[in-house]
């Protein structure tokens, strides 16, 4: 039935869009063109390649899709990047891939396709798309050269974002007579309080195994917590009171989550949610599809979905992908072309409805697909405070990050005292940047 | 006169194909590793536009307790690795160089694993060694006894584990053809001279195999210094560095820190290590060699 309704939306919207395309055509110089596009594979990329044919239908563009793993997509597109001539027309980049690629003069400034009015869609509406996602995803050049600010200018629209949310068991919750976590004091009690209540189950799934598992999941408790990665000199602060806190957090998290915690990857944890052996979740929003999907969930109908608890302020992580145009791509109007019927309206909603992640507010607020996905209101309310800072976008991150990962890793496993490998981290940091040219000035 | 020379040089000309796809296929990509480790360099350069900045990467390197980790990492685990592969190994083919029925069939079931692509051996060992719903801990837990955090607090023993089950049968092979081209004769002789089994092994089999189980020795040791694939999917690396061998902090330098020249000389820096080892271990040889010849001469002036 759903999927009845699901084509039917689909048809009606690209009979509309049809409609329009009979009025004034702005496809028709780049009818019969083929564009070569990378995407990831990634739940959000495997909605987008359902409503692809809609795109071609209503503007005779064809649509070559390369779809990799994506950590091997930002090898292949490193390549691709750097040649005269690239095979890509437009590219679904991951959010660190925008400090290497803007610094490296690889993507197009966008400002040239949106003055264009041969090109730029009048009802396009910029203002709806998610404030958060753009700043950190699709900006570079504002303040810190990662974020909102003056200087800046947009090199790529968020497209498959993500935030951070908690999901968690209504039924064990309702059974314990326990309340939805609001702050983080309540989140970690509760935690520590499952296993007691329900033997053999864990608090909280989480990441935590070495590198940039266990500091993701740092970071997601440092930004609430009222920490930074850097002070506003670039001065590496995550060895203050904030820092220690998240790492305690991130502990506390690990020590009363499900067996085996310590060394759990994404997967892992997502897996010991979906499979029943924990009370709770707090990750990235694209989770939703696969916790409601039977042959891969054993908890359908049992999860209920809340912001991210507040420490000393409200933050979610933002993530996700973004697409962008390359500088060597061959049909870079057509590409823009394809870029802003994805992430318009129109196309926003098509993919949102086949279950991709929307990147518009008015997405996440429309009855179609509230009706068809009813936690995309509160996943809507959670953007809200979708903190683009929550981890600095530079092209060192890889590095630090690792060393954090690493670090924290032993820390959860072989019980380093937290403010002393905090503290190394800060001190291994400061020489990274110092190298990098970070303390010219 | 001319034709001397021209005879002088045919074999060279003949040698010359040969000796220029040498250069190009292995010197060429192995230059452009040390040139590129001289540079700081980033994925998005060409190697051309990479700044030269001498012995900078080597030194960094060198000062760098991630590296000095990682290389003792990857010392202990070839260490064990190795020496464990070969004790299996020789043992089993020692053990199975005999005519049992269907010996072929269990042969090629021996080598199965060594067939295995190695990204699924990682996956199937890191879904085994799961703490809840992995094989181990369950039947361990049905004994009655404390789950073991496999990939956590015994990380590398986890993934040694994981490599010698993956390349014992490769030993296992090759012993085994060296077991079965051993001359007869000696084998004989040593049995009507009254040799026990024990005996036998010792004194004739394991020395006339030796030249083999020291190449097969050598072989799995470099293997053992790149393996890449299993412990990446096992573990990344973690717990903290404990399972972080050279070959995946090299790919990790390249990829996620976006340094291709520090990679490239840390790359120069495993090859030093495995050129050590090897030089070494024929030395080795070499030396045994010279002694055996010594004894053997003592003894035939002694008739």
């Amino acid at each position: 039935m759903l999927n009845i309704l699901k084509s039917a939306g689909i048809a009606a919207t690209a009979v509309a869009m049809m409609a329009i395309s009979a009025l004034a055509n702005p496809y028709k110089d780049y009818e019969g063109t083929t564009l070569i596009v990378n995407f990831p594979a990634h739940p959000h990329y495997n909605a987008v390649m359902k409503i692809l044919p809609e795109f071609t239908k209503a503007t005779g563009i064809e649509v070559e899709v390369d779809q990799l793993p994506y950590l091997k997509m930002r090898e292949r597109q490193t390549l691709e990047l750097a040649q005269e001539e690239g095979d890509y027309d437009l590219i679904a980049y991951v959010v660190f891939s925008k400090a290497d690629y803007v610094y490296a003069d690889q993507l197009e400034n966008l400002a040239r396709y949106y003055m264009n009015p041969k090109l730029s869609d009048p009802n396009y509406d910029p203002d709806d798309l998610i404030d958060g996602y753009v700043y950190n995803i699709g900006f570079a050049g504002g303040n810190k050269g990662y974020l909102e600010g003056k200087t800046g200018s947009l090199f790529g629209i968020p497209y498959g974002s993500e935030t951070s949310i908690l999901g968690y068991r209504k039924d064990i919750f309702e059974k314990h007579g326990l309340e939805v976590p609001q702050t983080y004091d309540e989140m970690l009690d509760i935690a520590c309080k499952i296993p007691q209540l329900e033997p053999g189950m864990g608090g909280l799934a989480s990441r935590a195994a070495s590198g940039h598992h266990a500091s993701h999941a740092f970071l997601l408790h440092l930004a609430p917590l009222g920490g930074r990665v850097f002070d506003d000199s670039w001065n590496p602060i995550v060895n203050n009171e904030a820092g220690v806190a998240a790492a305690n957090a991130l502990k506390q998290i690990v020590d009363c989550g499900p067996e085996g915690a310590s060394s759990f990857g994404f997967g892992e944890a997502l897996g010991s949610f979906l499979n029943g052996d924990t009370a709770m979740f707090l990750d990235t929003t694209i989770v939703a599809g696969q916790i409601d999907d039977p042959s891969k969930s054993k908890v359908v109908g049992k999860v209920g979905w809340a912001l991210h608890p507040e420490g000393v302020r409200r933050g979610s992580q933002t993530g996700g992908f973004g697409i962008g145009i390359p500088k060597n791509a061959e049909n870079k109007e057509a590409a823009f072309l394809l870029m802003q019927w994805l992430t318009s309206k129109t196309g926003d909603k098509l993919v949102a409805l086949a279950g991709g992640n929307p990147s518009r507010f008015s997405t996440h607020e429309d009855a179609d697909v509230n009706a068809k996905f009813p936690h995309m209101k509160t996943f809507g309310e959670a953007l809200k405070y979708a903190d683009p800072d929550w981890r600095p976008i530079i092209p060192v991150w890889g590095k630090i990050n690792a060393d954090l990962g690493t670090t924290l890793s032993k820390v959860l496993t072989e019980d380093l005292d937290i403010k002393e490998a905090l503290d190394g981290v800060a001190e291994r940091t400061k020489g990274v940047m110092e190298e990098a040219g970070y303390y010219t000035w | 006169m001319n034709s001397i020379n021209v005879n002088r040089m045919t074999p060279y000309m003949f040698m010359a194909p040969a000796a220029i796809i040498l250069a190009i296929a292995l010197l060429y990509p192995l230059g452009y590793m040390v040139f590129g480790s001289f540079r700081e360099w980033d994925p998005s350069q060409s190697i051309g536009e990479a700044e030269f900045v001498g012995l900078k990467n080597y030194i960094t390197l060198f000062y760098d307790p991630a590296f000095r980790e990682s290389t003792w990492v990857t010392l202990r685990f070839a260490f064990w690795v190795v020496t464990i592969e070969m004790l299996i190994g020789v043992g089993l083919a020692l053990f199975l160089d005999r005519n049992i029925r269907g010996m072929s069939f269990l042969r090629t079931m021996f080598i199965l694993p060594m067939m295995i692509a190695p990204v699924v051996v990682g996956l199937m060992w890191r879904y085994m060694y799961h703490p809840t719903v992995g094989t181990f801990n369950r039947f361990i837990k049905s004994m009655g006894f404390e789950g073991v955090d496999w990939l956590g607090q015994h990380a590398l023993s986890s993934v040694i584990i994981a490599d010698i089950w993956q390349w014992t049968p490769f030993i296992f092979i090759l012993s085994l053809a060296a077991l079965q081209s051993l001359p007869k004769s000696a084998l004989e002789a040593a049995r009507i001279d009254g040799a026990t089994p024990w005996q036998q092994v010792r004194y004739i089999k394991l020395p006339l195999m030796a030249p083999v189980l020291i190449v097969t020795a050598l072989l799995r040791l470099i293997d053992a210094f790149k393996v890449l694939e299993v412990i990446l999917v096992m573990t990344e690396g973690g717990p903290g560095l404990s399972t972080e061998i050279l070959a995946l902090r090299i790919s990790r330098t390249a990829t996620e820190f976006r340094e291709l020249g520090v990679a490239a000389a840390l790359s120069t820096y495993l090859l030093l290590i495995l050129l050590a080892l090897t030089l070494a271990m024929f030395a080795y040889t070499k030396i045994s060699e010279l002694r055996a010849q010594r004894i053997q001469a003592a003894a035939e002036e002694g008739y």
